[in-house]
């Protein structure tokens, strides 16, 4: 089964985007921010990671920052609050494949996961 | 236009001479980009919660920390209410708040989770999704301030309490309270949900925000 990686501390966003994905039959694990994250890819690699930016500990840039030096090419997308144009970009600067902003629509976020998975 | 004129001894106190580098026209662009922001931010809100959000003009005000929580007592009649805080920092600094009575952030959890708190205490469930839900509403607006201004913000973690409004505005240093403060009001009527998305800018960067406003505009 295909298996996604959902990264935030809002359990609300967590439930949100696992409903959405559940939709898809992705199997679905969480982590409440980067470190969580990290500590579950070492055990078991996830095809996908969808991740805040901001969070405690560790946040979705120094996570993604984290992946690629570790050279773990997982494809990520950023689901944020943030719409800033600045984070946008530096969050393809570290190798996101898509940026969404929250609330996530569940079209949206079902067609970028799929288009994830088509490359 | 409502912004209030603060009197000249309050200003003679703190050694301010802000008014009078704000203009109308600087005080009509920051009520703009505000109203900009208040805007995507209610779209958002209502993207969540599925009912129309009504807006209120937001007005720009210099208040001292005793006004502001006058005004806000008045305002909700009550001297408890629940706040989600952003700050931010960057060429600007602040912070954000929304601001509501507890009855109406008890109702927006229940809507958003579809579950019956029943109960008025705060338990995990109602704390983390009024912190998102406030960290979505106040980043539309400082992200798109952002966005215009072409200025970078950065975030703390947002903050969520349920306190009276001496204690919830407390923490602020009485040099940088003195500020300028945005105010906007929205109601969602179906579900008697009232709430204030208040910024307050510290003094210190005020100028920049001018200058960058003057940059743009």
């Amino acid at each position: 089964m295909i298996s996604v990686l959902i990264v935030d501390d809002a359990a609300f966003s967590r439930r949100m985007i696992r409903k959405f994905l559940q939709a898809d039959g992705y199997e679905i694990w969480e982590a409440t921010n980067g470190k969580e994250a990290l500590s579950i890819v070492r055990d078991r690699t996830p095809d996908c990671l969808v991740t805040d930016i901001l969070m405690p500990d560790m946040n979705g840039f120094e996570l993604l920052q984290t992946l690629k030096e570790q050279g773990l090419a997982i494809p990520t997308i950023i689901i944020s609050a943030d719409i800033q144009e600045s984070s946008r970009q530096r969050g393809y600067n570290l190798g996101a494949a898509a940026f969404i902003n929250k609330p996530p629509k569940e079209d949206e976020l079902r067609q970028t996961v799929r288009q994830v998975f088509s490359f | 236009m409502s912004y209030a004129r603060p009197s000249d001894k309050f200003l003679a106190s703190r050694g301010i001479s802000l008014v009078k580098q704000l203009t109308e026209d600087q005080i009509d662009a920051i009520k703009e980009l505000i109203n900009i922001g208040v805007g995507r931010a209610a779209s958002l809100l209502n993207e969540m919660v599925g009912f129309p959000i009504c807006l209120e003009i937001p007005f720009i005000q210099v208040f001292t920390v005793e006004d502001l929580q006058q005004e806000l007592i008045a305002r909700f009649n009550s001297n408890y209410l629940a706040t989600v805080r952003l700050e931010f920092s960057g060429s600007i600094n602040g912070s954000a708040e929304l601001v509501f009575p507890t009855e109406s952030a008890s109702t927006l959890v229940s809507i958003l989770t579809g579950e019956d708190l029943g109960s008025p205490d705060l338990d995990a469930v109602k704390i983390g999704t009024l912190t998102e839900v406030g960290n979505i509403v106040i980043n539309g607006v400082i992200g798109s301030l952002g966005n215009l201004l072409k200025q970078r913000m950065n975030y703390l973690i947002p903050t969520y309490t349920e306190d009276t409004v001496e204690n919830l505005f407390a923490a602020v240093e009485p040099d940088d309270s003195t500020i300028v403060l945005a105010q906007a009001s929205f109601t969602i009527e179906q579900l008697q949900v009232i709430g204030d998305l208040i910024f307050i800018f510290e003094l210190q960067t005020f100028d920049q925000l001018i200058a960058a406003i003057e940059e743009v505009a």
